[in-house]
C-alpha cells in the first residue's frame, strides 16, 4: 500500500437511503479501486418465519418484505400459491392486479429518481419531484386506504375492488401527472447539473451485466431487453401495449431515463386497466393444497422478482424462498465503482435503486 | 437550468403544498385503513380472523362461565392488512378511516377493540348457542319460504336436524304445521326433542 | 397445471438436462419415500398464463456443473437457488432447487442431497450471480458448497452457527415480533377484564 492508498469503511447507515449496508472502499487518492461490502444488519429470518404461517397469512407477510415494492411480493407470492394450487384468478382481478402494480411502479420510479436529485444536493429538483409523486400517494390512499402497503392481493384475486367513481378519479390524477413527469424527465434529460453528475459515472457495461445476471432498470440500462411482464407475461400484461425502454449509455443517467421513460409506460398500462376492465368476481375459490411445488416470477419496480413454494399437503408451505431484484444488483455495484470518485458512491448506489431489507428478508 | 427556473417559479407562485395539519384539517380518504372494528351482533366466533391474521392481534376465547366469547383485537399489533375483513364470511369487521394512534406507551394495552358476545339457549332445548342474525338466516333460506327464518334460527344445529327430519319424512299428525304459524316455540311438538 | 397443450423450450436444451436425470421411478435415497409426483425425473408445467417450467431431478449433484454448462452455454440467467429440507417420518432430506430462465421459460433443476453431508458443487465459476446464494445457502442450511471461491459468511454474523434455519427458530417470540400467549395474557388484563 502506498501513501495514497487507504481503506475507507462506508456505511452502514445512510449511504444513500436510511438502510444498512456498510461499504468497504479501497481508495488511491480519490478513487476507488476495489469494494466489498458486508451486509445483514436487517436480516430478519423471513423464509423461516413463512414456514410458521398459512398461506394467507403469508400475504400479508411478503407484502412486509420491502415497502417501495411491497406490492410486487403479495403478487408474486399469490401467483406462485395459485400456481402451486391450480388456481385460475377471475379476468377482472388480473387487471385489478396489474393496476396496482403499475401505481407502485409509478411511485417507487419517482421516489428513486427524487432520491437521486437529493444525493446530488439539488434539494429543490428533490422537492418538486416528490411533490409529483405525491399525487400517485395520493392515489394509493385513496384507492387501496395505505400509502405504501396495499393489501390488495390474496390468493385467488384481489382483495380491494375498484369502483368505476375511483377508476375515474385514477385516470384524472394519471392526467394530472403525465405532462408534470415529462417535465421532470425533460429536467433530468438535459440539466447540466444532473447530467454532470450521472452521466457516464457508474459503469456497468453490457458484458458485466450479463455475467452478473442483473435485472430491472439496471439491465435495461446496460442494453440489456429484459422484462418479465414482456419475457413470459403474467396477468393481464399480455393484453397490454407497452415499450420496455432500454438505454445503452450503462450509466446512472441510463438508468435513471429507463425509470421514468417507464413512468411514462406505466401511465399507458394504468389508463389501459381503467378502460378495459371488465366487470365480473374478483376471488376465486381456494382449492385443496397437495405436495407440490411451483414459482412465479414477476417485474417489480426493481426488476425481476422470484418466488418458489413447496407445499406439504397443510396450509403451511414447507418452504417458501424468494429473491428479490437487488440481490444480484448489490455485487454489480462493485464493478459500477471500480475507477470512480468517492464523492460519487452514494449516486451510484442509489442508481441500482436498492433495497436492504429486501435483499436480506 | 432554465427548465427547472420555470418549475422553481411556479412551485412558488402556488404556495405550499403540504396541508396544515396539527393547526387544521388534513387529507383523509374515505378507504383509508385506521381502526378495526367488530359488530357484535354479526360476529358468530367463527375464527376465520383469526387464522388470517398474520400479526396474531386477534384473539377469541370463550368466557369462563362459558355464556359466550370475547373478541379482542389488539390495534397496537394490527398491521391494517384487511384479511380478516376480506375473509370474515359474516361481514361483521369493518375498518374506519381513523389513522389518530398515536398514544403514551403506558396506553399500549388499551388500544384495543373488544367485543363480548353472549350465547343465546336454543327454544327447543335450552342449550347455548351462538345464533346467526335473521338477516343472514332470511339470506340462507331465501329460496324455501317453507321455512320460518325466526324460528331456525334460534334452533340449535341438533334441533334444527330434527327439525328438519320432522318437515321432511315424518309427516305424521301432530307434527309442526306450516312453518309460516310455528313461530310460538312452546307448542312445537317434543316428539323428537333431544332430552336436555 | 396436470394438462400441457404446447411444451414451450429449448429442446436441445431440454434434452440436455434429461439425460443429466435420475431414471424415472427411481428412488432417491433410503429414508425418503416421495410423492409420486416427486419421483418423477422430470416434468413439466405451465402456469394459468401460459408460461412454461420444466423440472429436472438430477441423478446426482455432481451433474449440477456439467447442466450448469449446458444452461450457460444456450444463454440462461440464474434466478434463483432455493435450498430446503424434505421431511420424511422425521428424517430430513436436504435438496437444493436451481432456477434459470431462458427466454421467458423456467428452466428447474433439484439436486438431492446426502442427508449425513449435505454438499453441492460450485456453479459460481459458470454463473457470476451463483456467488451470494450459494454463501446464503452455506450459512442457513450448512450445505457445503464445494470449490466456492469466496466462502464468506453473507448475512449472518460468523459468531452465529451455520445451518441456522434448519432449526426452528421462534424468532417472533425472540422479536416479541407476534403476540404470544404471554403477550395476550398481559393485553387482556390491560383491559381491566370486565369478563
Amino acid at each position: 500500500m502506498s501513501a495514497q492508498t487507504f481503506s475507507m469503511p462506508l456505511g452502514p447507515v445512510h449511504v444513500a437511503l436510511e438502510e444498512p449496508v456498510y461499504f468497504h472502499l479501497d481508495v488511491d487518492g480519490e478513487t476507488i479501486r476495489h469494494v466489498s461490502l458486508t451486509s445483514g444488519h436487517v436480516h430478519r429470518g423471513m423464509e423461516a418465519m413463512a414456514t410458521q404461517r398459512n398461506l394467507i397469512q403469508n400475504t400479508t407477510l411478503t407484502e412486509r418484505v420491502c415497502s417501495l415494492c411491497s406490492n410486487s411480493h403479495s403478487f408474486t407470492y399469490s401467483m406462485a400459491v395459485e400456481n402451486v394450487l391450480g388456481i385460475e384468478i377471475p379476468v377482472r382481478a388480473r387487471y385489478l392486479r396489474v393496476l396496482a402494480e403499475e401505481i407502485k411502479r409509478v411511485a417507487s420510479h419517482l421516489f428513486n429518481t427524487a432520491i437521486q436529485a437529493h444525493v446530488i444536493g439539488f434539494k429543490s429538483l428533490f422537492m418538486h419531484v416528490m411533490e409529483v409523486r405525491e399525487m400517485m400517494q395520493d392515489v394509493k390512499e385513496t384507492v387501496y386506504g395505505n400509502r405504501m402497503n396495499l393489501a390488495s392481493n390474496c390468493i385467488g384475486g384481489v382483495k380491494c375492488d375498484v369502483s368505476p367513481e375511483l377508476l375515474t378519479y385514477i385516470r384524472q390524477q394519471v392526467e394530472k401527472m403525465r405532462p408534470a413527469v415529462a417535465e421532470i424527465r425533460d429536467i433530468y434529460a438535459t440539466n447540466s447539473m444532473v447530467l454532470g453528475r450521472t452521466k457516464g459515472i457508474g459503469l456497468l457495461p453490457h458484458d458485466d451485466a450479463v455475467r452478473l445476471g442483473v435485472v430491472g432498470p439496471v439491465a435495461r440500462g446496460s442494453g440489456i431487453a429484459h422484462d418479465v411482464r414482456k419475457d413470459s407475461p403474467y396477468a393481464a400484461y399480455m393484453d397490454m401495449d407497452f415499450n420496455v425502454p432500454v438505454y445503452d449509455g450503462c450509466c446512472i443517467h441510463s438508468r435513471t431515463m429507463v425509470r421514468l421513460d417507464e413512468v411514462m409506460e406505466s401511465f399507458g398500462i394504468i389508463e389501459q386497466c381503467c378502460t378495459r376492465m371488465p366487470d365480473g368476481p374478483v376471488t376465486a375459490p381456494m382449492r385443496q393444497i397437495h405436495v407440490a411445488e411451483a414459482c412465479a416470477r414477476s417485474e417489480a419496480p426493481r426488476g425481476e422478482v422470484f418466488y418458489y413454494i413447496r407445499t406439504n399437503g397443510t396450509d403451511m408451505p414447507e418452504r417458501l424462498k424468494w429473491r428479490v431484484p437487488s440481490y444480484m444488483n448489490w455485487e454489480a455495484l462493485s464493478v459500477m465503482m471500480r475507477d470512480c470518485a468517492v464523492a460519487d458512491v452514494a449516486l451510484i448506489t442509489n442508481s441500482i435503486d436498492p433495497c436492504v431489507s429486501c435483499t436480506e428478508r | 437550468m432554465a427548465g427547472f427556473l420555470k418549475v422553481l417559479v411556479r412551485n412558488l407562485m402556488q404556495g405550499p403544498s403540504t396541508d396544515p395539519f396539527p393547526l387544521g384539517e388534513t387529507f383523509t380518504p374515505q378507504r383509508l385503513r385506521g381502526k378495526v372494528h367488530i359488530n357484535p351482533n354479526l360476529c358468530m366466533g367463527c375464527g376465520v380472523c383469526r387464522h388470517s391474521c398474520t400479526a396474531g392481534a386477534i384473539d377469541i376465547r370463550q368466557l369462563e362461565d362459558g355464556t359466550g366469547f370475547k373478541i379482542t383485537v389488539w390495534q397496537n399489533a394490527c398491521c391494517l392488512c384487511a384479511s380478516c375483513r376480506h375473509y370474515c364470511p359474516m361481514g361483521a369487521i369493518t375498518i374506519d378511516n381513523n389513522w389518530h394512534s398515536a398514544h403514551a406507551a403506558e396506553e399500549k394495552y388499551d388500544k384495543v377493540e373488544q367485543q363480548i358476545i353472549r350465547y343465546e339457549p336454543c327454544s327447543h332445548c335450552g342449550s347455548l348457542m351462538r345464533p346467526l342474525p335473521l338477516e343472514r338466516v332470511r339470506a340462507l333460506y331465501a329460496n324455501d319460504d317453507s321455512l320460518d327464518p325466526k324460528l331456525l334460527r334460534t334452533l340449535c344445529p341438533k334441533c334444527r336436524q330434527i327439525e328438519d327430519a320432522k318437515r321432511n319424512s315424518c309427516k305424521l299428525p301432530g307434527a309442526p304445521g306450516k312453518s309460516a304459524s310455528a313461530n310460538d316455540d312452546a307448542a312445537t311438538p317434543a316428539s323428537a326433542a333431544p332430552t336436555a | 397445471m396436470e394438462e400441457q397443450h404446447i411444451l414451450h423450450g429449448d429442446a436441445e436444451l431440454m434434452n440436455g438436462l434429461s439425460a443429466l436425470c435420475a431414471a424415472p421411478g427411481v428412488k432417491l435415497g433410503d429414508a425418503s419415500k416421495p410423492e409420486p409426483a416427486q419421483v418423477a425425473a422430470e416434468h413439466h408445467s405451465v402456469d394459468a398464463f401460459g408460461n412454461a417450467y420444466h423440472w429436472y431431478r438430477l441423478v446426482e449433484p455432481g451433474a449440477l456443473v456439467p447442466a450448469a454448462h449446458l444452461l450457460k452455454d444456450k444463454g440462461a440467467r440464474l434466478c434463483m437457488i432455493s435450498p430446503y429440507n424434505v421431511r420424511h417420518m422425521g428424517e430430513m432430506q436436504p435438496e437444493v432447487c436451481y432456477h434459470f430462465e431462458l427466454g421467458g421459460v423456467v428452466y428447474n433443476l433439484t439436486a438431492v442431497l446426502d442427508p449425513k453431508r449435505p454438499a453441492v458443487p460450485s456453479i459460481t465459476p459458470v454463473f457470476d450471480n451463483a456467488d451470494w446464494h450459494e454463501r446464503e445457502m452455506m450459512e442457513l442450511f450448512k450445505i457445503s458448497v464445494e470449490q466456492h471461491p469466496n466462502p464468506r459468511r453473507l448475512f449472518l454474523d460468523e459468531k452465529l452457527d451455520a445451518g441456522i434455519l434448519n432449526q426452528a427458530v421462534p424468532l417472533s417470540v425472540m422479536m416479541n415480533g407476534a403476540c404470544t400467549t404471554d403477550l395476550w395474557e398481559r393485553i387482556l388484563a390491560g383491559k381491566g377484564d370486565k369478563a
